[in-house]
């Protein structure tokens, strides 16, 4: 028994606040408290991220060579150079390849594994685990690996009679296959995770209608996790933009350039020639490719009305 | 430790906005402490490591101790790059050749001028001449050579007993000595770049200088012929047609996916009958042939043959494999070059680096007397021809500017790939190179005889 059931109804009220000031209010409120959780990690942001970015786009500005502290503004003298340079054109045809690919291949891949797991109840766990192991593994260890099996003289590439890494025709798909090998068990698991959030009662009612897998797939599961897939779509086309690693490990850029990304361009213009304002403005095109998507994504986002 | 100034801090907040930028990190600990001398290096194994921190490192006894950091060799130069924006980095600043980051580091005030030094130890007297008019920017000499290299010819001799053709000297024994060897299944030619894609240059350069010829290399150097004269595009083109056919790595696809160990066990098995590289080998062939493999295969260098018309029948490319200065940011610019001095011209530790470890020597004067019974005969041949050597040529990462070498690098392969043709690629290096000339970033190079 509690003290309160002792008091008379009548009595009850409530306790009265203790003073603690109007700080202690304002700390109360939940958005002040959230700025307050917020300000170390808006505060190291700042530092490792703004600063060197704001550095990064003054610098794209002048003719840095990457190691000096001397820089001449030269104003979009790096910016019109761009547009006349093959390796950089170059580069973004590569990207955007890269980014269409990364658009359809993993995320329909990884839709596909997603529904198929919600569909099953045995193994699943051991499915999802099986499906993020690649995902969780270092680059340079994966891209070993896959250099070893596509060896052209002792891997797969003996075997087909191919050179996937060697011919400059196939070597930029072979890297994404690579990497999406890496990649999409990720989507799986995000896709799955989304699909259990999907209320039970439309599948339900769709299977009352009649409707077969794959109408459910496509009329209650596709249009219940829009908001995820568009994330996710947006992510990758950020992620696209980004992609190094797989390149550098596997090709560095070649053969003949035919695996050359934005960044491995930027990479060679600033570690290798020396021409650090030059690479700052590649990276500059690359944030504000960046920043068109996550602007585009944010509009849908409030036209549709999406809450996450 | 110098104060930051406004210089560093931009120059350190750009080299973190790159850095940022690039997803490239890496370790940029200071190396620049009052009191100790910091040196980092890229040596091809642990064995090597520990031996250069025991004796070249440990071993020195000047006014401070000396801290010897093992990096790897495809982020030191990265490394060192951002430390040395950051106001940092190591006290002796090593770069794989003076064509490399020399001369951006010393335009950027990273590199003490070495002149008061060169003086006062004799450096002219110990170092081959062409090493240290290499090692100069505008006059000025800023860093010393550490090692030297040339290209060679490596067989196995039993592969070429099976071939039935002399080890080649003159263009038409290489061709028919590759014909022959692809008629018989053999790569004649073991070569791959899947590991370091600079190994292009290492073709380009033995095109320029044995199929054009050190002389027309020289000219083109002095600015007195263009790269575009018919006689560097024959070169080229000739070199690339070497490609086309598959006798450097089997083919073209399999150039760009050899790594450097399966190109190294195609000459041992006797799958591959030559291979074309430098001399840095002779430490990376010694576990693949012999005892240490387990296998009764024998290794042999030879000149790089002659390629072209008229060209002398030796040339001995000269390169300087690594090079390494002064960071002006260790306050003892005096101690620091006291090691540099013993780094370079210590006799007796590196000829005994030599014989034990297949260290590369700094181009001091070697003759075979300076050998102990135990060295490898192979090694000290060559280095006793090589330190007498008349005919010289003009390896790219030594005696061509930065961007020109790089272009040289990445576009080589766009013409092997017939996306380019020899002539567009020489134009590429003609405007490139211009450019850098008109800039001074050409180092100097001592005229085809040998002499300055």
């Amino acid at each position: 028994m509690t003290e309160s059931t002792l008091v008379a109804p009548s009595q009850r009220r409530a306790a009265p606040a203790p003073r603690r000031g109007r700080l202690w209010g304002k700390l109360r409120d939940r958005r002040i408290s959230g700025w307050l959780f917020l300000l170390p990690l808006l505060l190291f942001n700042l530092v490792v991220v703004l600063v060197p970015s704001g550095f990064s786009i003054w610098y794209s500005f002048t003719d840095w060579t990457g190691i000096s502290g001397k820089a001449n503004f030269i104003g979009f003298g790096n910016y019109a150079s761009l547009v006349r340079d093959p390796e950089f054109v170059q580069g973004l045809v590569h990207n955007i390849l890269w980014t269409l690919f990364f658009l359809i291949v993993p995320m329909v891949m990884g839709l596909f594994g997603a529904y198929a797991l919600s569909r099953i109840t045995r193994f699943r766990l051991l499915l999802r685990t099986l499906y993020f192991i690649p995902y969780i593994v270092a680059s340079v260890v994966n891209s070993s690996i896959w250099r070893s099996i596509l060896d052209p003289q002792n891997g797969l590439g003996d075997l087909l009679g191919i050179n996937p890494l060697g011919d400059p025709d196939l070597a930029l798909w072979t890297v994404e296959f690579v990497n999406n090998w890496a990649w999409w068990g990720f989507l799986v698991v995000v896709f799955f995770a989304a699909m259990q959030g999907v209320d039970r009662s439309l599948y339900e009612a769709a299977t009352v209608d009649g409707a077969g897998a794959v109408r459910q797939f496509f009329s209650v599961t596709l249009p219940s996790i829009g908001p995820t897939f568009a994330f996710l779509g947006l992510m990758t086309i950020i992620w696209s933009f980004l992609a190094f690693d797989y390149v550098f490990i596997l090709t560095q850029g070649g053969p003949a350039g035919s695996t050359d990304l934005l960044s491995t361009v930027a990479y060679r213009d600033a570690f290798t020639n020396l021409q650090g304002g030059y690479a700052s403005a590649v990276g500059v095109v690359m944030a504000l490719i960046s920043g068109v998507v996550v602007t585009g994504y944010l509009i849908i986002r409030k036209v549709r009305k999406w809450e996450t | 430790m110098a104060g930051i100034t406004r210089r560093r801090f931009l120059g350190a907040g750009g080299a973190l906005g790159l850095t940022a930028a690039l997803a490239a990190c890496g370790s940029t600990a200071p190396g620049g402490a009052d009191d100790v001398l910091t040196i980092w290096n890229n040596l091809d194994n642990a064995q090597q490591n520990d031996y250069f921190r025991t004796h070249f490192a440990e071993a020195y006894r000047g006014r401070y101790p000396v801290r010897f950091t093992a990096k790897s060799g495809g982020t030191i130069d990265r490394l060192i790059q951002t430390a040395l924006a950051a106001g940092s980095g190591p006290s002796i600043i090593v770069t794989p050749g003076p064509s490399s980051f020399v001369s951006a580091y010393y335009s950027a005030g990273y590199l003490a001028d070495l002149g008061p030094y060169e003086r006062e130890y004799g450096w002219a007297d110990v170092f081959a001449p062409w090493a240290l008019a290499a090692s100069r920017v505008g006059g000025k000499l800023v860093t010393l050579p550490t090692s030297y290299e040339s290209m060679v010819l490596y067989t196995n001799p039993a592969t070429v007993d099976r071939i039935g053709r002399p080890v080649p000297s003159t263009r038409e024994e290489f061709e028919d000595f590759c014909t022959e060897a692809k008629g018989k299944g053999y790569v004649p030619v073991a070569a791959g770049n899947a590991d370091y894609k600079g190994a292009n240059e290492w073709f380009v350069g033995v095109a320029l200088n044995h199929g054009a010829g050190p002389e027309a290399v020289y000219s083109a150097l002095t600015g007195e012929t263009k790269w575009t004269d018919p006689v560097f595009v024959e070169a080229i083109d000739r070199l690339a047609s070497y490609f086309k056919k598959g006798w450097f790595g089997g083919d073209v696809g399999m150039y760009f996916t050899n790594s450097f160990p399966a190109i190294y066990q195609q000459l041992a098995s006797g799958k591959a009958a030559a291979m074309i590289s430098g001399t840095w080998e002779f430490a990376n062939l010694t576990p693949y042939f012999g005892a240490a493999a387990g296998n009764d295969a024998t290794w042999q260098w030879s000149t790089v043959p002659s390629l072209g018309e008229g060209v002398p029948k030796v040339v001995w490319d000269l390169a300087v494999g690594q090079s390494a200065g002064v960071n002006t940011n260790f306050r003892d610019t005096d101690a620091a070059a006291g090691y540099l001095n013993f780094l370079t011209t210590d006799r007796k530790t590196i000829v005994e680096g030599v014989e034990r470890m297949n260290f590369e020597p700094a181009p001091i004067r070697l003759g075979a007397g300076d050998f102990s019974q135990r060295a490898d005969p192979r090694i000290v041949d060559l280095y006793s021809r090589l330190s007498a050597a008349k005919s010289v040529g003009y390896t790219t990462w030594t005696f061509f500017p930065q961007r020109t070498e790089t272009y040289l690098i990445n576009y080589f392969e766009n013409v092997i790939t017939g996306r380019l043709s020899a002539r567009e690629y020489c134009e590429g290096i003609a405007s490139r190179f211009d450019t850098e000339r008109a800039e001074g970033r050409v180092p100097t190079a001592p005229k085809p005889g040998g002499e300055l």
